[in-house]
């Protein structure tokens, strides 16, 4: 488990780093390493060299800017955990503790994560459920991706060859949204079997204006399924019209089978956590109330 | 194996039986400690080898010559140039009639028969160059048809391992007592069943690894190894390498876990000693976490067709089993020894007048079976009490009632099971009533009804285990297949200054033997803990031990030996004190290091005086009759194995959408006779019963039907962690062994014997309302979901 030989560039800016990728043939950009070092180790990838944005400061911040929250994309996942602005929106601590153990989540990075794009990760499914823009620069210029086009498949991004996805902006949902957020996992801070996260938004009159369900794990990419989401608008989210929306989950997916679980497990038990986190979202809101 | 004229156990006083800190964790805590990867040694270079990506092929052609140009190559080996310098592989245990050898040399030359058998190997100046080395190999491959599994193997005209075998069988054995079958036609009740346990692995933190330097002057071996069993891997390197034994020194540093896997000979120490020979230089090869999941010994993999036949009132009247071990591509340092031990381990703990058990052992495209802590114990003890757990549901009463009625009576020990085996002693239904009264205290009933009452599927499982420690008398095992012996022997000195060194032939792997030697030196000669040093890991200056430091065998084997070495030694003193007092030797107490006359402690003559005049200054001192120096060695083959035994509740709770299982509590009763070190038995059996929860919930080698390994990483291979294990309840009790001086029995496995069944017990009892039998571990929850589904339709 050595790596095969590579040469070593650690850049202080964007556009610097940005120009290695696009001069070096089959240069890979590295920040946490916590998906690259075990397959550099596992020589799965034996890139000729790694560009290292550890040191590039301005891509580690993270600011309020409006409704939407804005994070670097070298921010360790750690920092964002832990930072007032996560404190103030309960829903991203409560997301990104699942993330591995506290030492992986010390190293590892907000953008690491979503650029990588494992289906079973927690930061695509927030990306999704909170309309992410997600800025991708490169040799030819900046550009903005919505989230529900930037995860195109298994380990598979808008980001292309000579890339950099540089910063997150999550929007942060109205006030009156309850979330849910489970993870099936074997073992605590393993990759998710299954992840719902649900959002539920309500009107004075309690029936649901918005609504949000994205599903990680249980296909190449991080599912929304509108359809479950559809059968809560207008409605009073009552167990029975939860447990309607919760059904629709499963038969939406296609997952994969792995030595875990088939396809069919990860269907099934995708509509109970969907079950139990719009339950929760909508629980979190009638506390609130009171 | 029967006991007579039981000797008096000593009194487990004083520092036997005290939790005294372990002497070896300032250095493990510290990060003092030297692992293999941590030792210095000169002229190093580094390899790695090539292992097979398939599970079975011929290998047609392999071209090293582009990897011995790379730079830093020092040398590359294939297994066609290893083979006229090396023996097979050995295989210490020849249990079954016919057994047939598979003959494996440390590297494969013409076919590979698992994923991950070495093919070739290189050196090189570090590991990175040797592993840049290894994509440089070509092999060319001729796939083969895959032997998968169980089933395959045994397939008729099916795809065979071996061209000169008839089929993939390797030998088979039976044994009975009575008439099972007629027993079972005739009885109240019959239970049967198909158990099945999957494939594991110990996963030491610190992988396998050696460092060997072969002396091309002199032609000596000097190898050290990250090994629970320094004097037995001597004795394999030299039958492997042809070496006599005075050629061969092997050193052990401190271990980083062994959990048995590093009782097993592996051919890395082989190809090492080979590429020292051959380049001059010291070679290190340690084996990578990505490795150990094929290079290692696996474990379990058995499959259990078991019946169980009962009168009315629970009685059991028979037991018909037949078990089916599946091996690897070839056999491990232990052969067929752990589902031998699961044949021959089924009756348990029970009177069952009517036994017909047999075994049947296959090869197949896998690797490599072999030791790992529990040894085929934890499978016997899944069958027999999962049977016991349905004949009771089948009869309407509780478990316990069932398990009190079958266990012999402490009067009738030592109890002969009517298949191989006698236990020494047991004390069966008191030890349950531990457990019971420690389940009811703790009040899991009354959690387990109100979690109920909110609708939670909470249960709670039993299981009482038997445990096979203090290996063991060395002409019976031989007697029985074993190619090795089971004695220990123990050297101690008293130096010049009146401390203490005791030379131990077991080995250190951070289990505590350290400590626990240095408890039973300190009491025996009334001297300080401080005061004692253990020396460990070298068959140059160590003692010989038989075995090695596994099979439970440790603290009951080395710690008697060394007790009766040091009451020999002790004698010694008291004359010496004797002398110097003027009194007689019978008269002499030694206490804190003082030597006096009993009655006036005040007139003390001190070890270290002692020892003066024991090697220095003797003129007048030291008794005429008496040679000089202070050293004693004892030699203890036990007449029997030391039966440790005990009972683990369960409670868990089974979520039944998704079918998460999380155990709440677990509790274990259990005696292990004279216990020297509580602490260190409380460790013993945490850490087994996380092992043993691992098996029951989580761990499993999976091989897919191409033969390749799909849990290869520690993402798939799923080891609880801290997160999945709950807190644990022990209770302790002592019935110390009657023929082990001192009475202690060994307990080192004792927590992953009886987690599997007592966790299957608790998720039966969770989902009683289905009628679901666990009868496959682990029980993953995509499994036990099936298994619901299944119960409801």
């Amino acid at each position: 488990m050595k790596p095969a030989a590579f040469d070593y560039h650690r850049p202080s800016t964007v556009a610097d780093a940005v120009g290695l990728l696009a001069t070096i043939p089959d240069a890979k950009p590295i920040a946490g390493g916590q998906s690259l070092m075990p397959m550099l180790n596992m020589r799965l990838a034996q890139p000729a060299a790694l560009v290292d944005l550890g040191a590039i400061e301005s891509l580690s911040f993270i600011r309020r800017d409006n409704g939407e929250l804005v994070v670097g994309a070298t921010t360790t996942q750690r920092t964002l955990e832990r930072s007032p602005e996560a404190a103030a929106l309960p829903l991203i601590g409560a997301v990104i503790r699942h993330i591995g153990h506290p030492t992986i989540r010390n190293r590892g990075t907000v953008g690491g994560s979503i650029a990588h794009a494992d289906p079973a990760a927690e930061l695509p499914v927030l990306a999704l459920a909170l309309d992410a823009q997600l800025q991708i620069e490169g040799a030819g210029g900046s550009r903005t991706v919505p989230a529900d086009a930037f995860f195109r498949g298994f380990l598979t991004t808008a980001v292309d060859d000579g890339e950099l996805l540089i910063e997150v902006r999550f929007t942060v949902p109205p006030t009156g949204t309850g979330f849910g957020f489970q993870e099936l996992a074997r073992r605590h801070g393993d990759f998710a079997l299954a992840s719902v996260l649900s959002l539920v938004t309500l009107r004075d009159d309690g029936t649901v204006s918005s609504a949000r369900i994205v599903v990680g794990g249980a296909g190449p990419a991080p599912v929304r399924v509108t359809a479950a989401e559809q059968q809560l608008l207008g409605q009073a989210p009552s167990a029975e019209v939860i447990a309607g929306a919760a059904a629709a989950v499963g038969p939406a997916l296609q997952p994969v089978a792995d030595v875990h679980a088939s396809a069919d497990y990860r269907r099934q038990v995708a509509s109970v956590l969907t079950r139990r986190t719009l339950q929760a979202a909508v629980t979190q809101l009638k506390e609130h109330a009171l | 194996m029967a006991v007579e004229d039981a000797p008096a156990p000593a009194p487990a006083t004083g520092l036997i039986g005290a939790r005294v800190g372990r002497i070896e964790d300032a250095r493990l805590l510290t990060g003092r400690s030297q692992f293999m990867d941590d030792l210095q040694v000169s002229r190093l270079a580094e390899a790695a080898v090539l292992r097979s990506p398939l599970a079975h092929a011929e290998i047609k052609r392999i071209d090293v010559s582009a990897a011995k140009a790379m730079p830093g190559v020092i040398d590359v080996l294939t297994g066609a140039e290893l083979a006229p310098h090396v023996e097979p592989q050995p295989v210490i245990y020849q249990l079954l009639p016919d057994q047939r050898p598979t003959g494996a040399l440390a590297m494969a030359v013409d076919r590979v028969r698992w994923v991950g058998q070495i093919v070739a190997a290189v050196l090189a100046d570090d590991r990175y160059l040797a592993e840049d080395a290894l994509q440089a190999i070509e092999v060319e491959y001729e796939p083969l048809p895959v032997v998968a599994n169980l089933d395959a193997a045994l397939e008729e005209g099916g795809t065979r391992l071996y061209d000169d075998w008839p089929d993939n069988i390797v030998g088979k054995v039976a044994y009975a007592n009575g008439d099972a079958e007629r027993a079972i036609a005739d009885a109240a009740v019959v239970v049967s069943e198909r158990l099945s346990l999957g494939r594991m692995l110990g996963c030491p933190l610190e992988p396998r690894g050696c460092i060997a330097t072969w002396d091309p002057y002199t032609d000596e071996l000097d190898i050290w190894m990250s090994t629970q069993s320094p004097h037995l891997a001597r004795d394999l390197l030299g039958e492997t390498l042809r070496l006599p034994g005075h050629k061969i020194r092997v050193r052990v540093p401190d271990v980083g876990g062994g959990f048995g896997n590093k009782f097993d000979f592996y051919g890395e120490e082989v190809i090492a000693s080979v590429l020292s020979r051959r380049s001059g230089r010291s070679v290190k090869l340690l084996e990578d976490r990505l490795e150990s999941f094929v290079a290692t010994s696996q474990s379990r993999d058995e499959v259990i067709d078991a019946t169980l036949a009962l009168d009315q009132d629970g009685t059991i009247v028979a037991l018909k089993a037949s078990v089916y071990g599946t091996l690897g591509g070839a056999m491990g340092t232990v052969g067929v020894g752990p589902p031998w031990l699961t044949t021959t381990m089924l009756t348990s703990v029970y009177k069952i007048p009517n036994v017909a058990v047999d075994l049947t052992a296959v090869v197949t495209n896998r690797a490599p079976l072999g030791s790992f802590r529990g040894w085929g114990q934890p499978e016997a003890n899944f069958a027999i009490e999962r049977l016991v757990q349905l004949a009771a549901r089948k009869l309407g009463i509780d478990s316990a009632q069932l398990r009190r009625r079958n266990f012999p009576a402490p009067e009738e020990f030592p109890f002969v099971t009517g298949v191989v085996f006698a236990y020494d002693s047991g004390r069966y239904e008191e030890c349950l009533d531990l457990c019971l009264d420690g389940v009811r205290e703790q009040g899991w009933h009354e959690r387990i009804s109100e979690a109920r009452a909110e609708g939670r599927s909470v249960g709670l499982g039993l299981s009482f285990h038997v445990e096979a420690t203090a290996f063991g008398p060395s002409r019976i095992l031989n007697l029985v297949g074993l190619q090795h012996s089971g004695f220990d022997e123990e050297v101690v000195r008293i130096d010049s200054t009146g401390r203490v060194t005791v030379f131990t032939g077991q080995a250190a792997m951070g289990q505590g033997i350290e400590t626990a030697l240095a408890q039973v030196a300190a009491q025996t000669l009334g001297i300080d803990l401080d005061d004692v040093t253990v020396v460990s890991g070298d068959t140059t200056n160590c003692p010989y031990t038989g075995y090695g430091t596994g099979a439970s065998r440790g603290a009951a084997m080395g710690g008697a030996t060394l007790m009766k070495a040091a009451e020999v030694l002790r004698e010694k003193v008291k004359r010496i004190g004797a002398h110097q007092l003027e009194a007689a030797a019978e008269d002499i107490e030694i206490r804190a290091g003082r030597v006096f006359v009993r009655g006036s402690e005040q007139h003390a003559v001190t070890l270290a005086e002692i020892g003066d005049a024991a090697y220095r200054r003797l003129n007048g001192k030291f008794p005429e009759d008496e040679d000089p120096t202070l050293e004693e060695r004892f030699v203890f083959d036990p007449e029997n194995l030391a039966w440790s035994y005990g009972c683990t509740a369960a409670m868990v709770e089974v979520d039944r959408e998704t079918g998460f299982t999380t155990v709440l509590g677990y509790l274990v009763a259990h005696d292990c006779g004279t216990v020297i070190n509580p602490t260190i038995v409380d460790g013993q059996l945490h850490g087994g019963a996380a092992q043993g929860i691992g098996e029951a919930l989580f761990e499993e080698l999976v091989y897919n039907d191409e033969g390749q390994l799909t849990t290869g990483t520690f993402m798939d291979y799923a080891i609880p962690t801290f997160m999945e294990i709950p807190r644990f309840d022990l209770r302790h009790m002592s019935t110390p062994a009657p023929h082990i001086p001192g009475g202690m029995k060994g307990m080192g496995e004792a927590g992953t014997i009886g987690a599997p069944a007592a966790i299957a017990g608790a998720i039966d009892d969770a989902l009683s309302d289905l009628g679901v039998t666990v009868n496959r571990v682990p029980a993953t929850p995509a499994r036990l979901l099936e298994l619901m589904q299944e119960a409801q339709r």
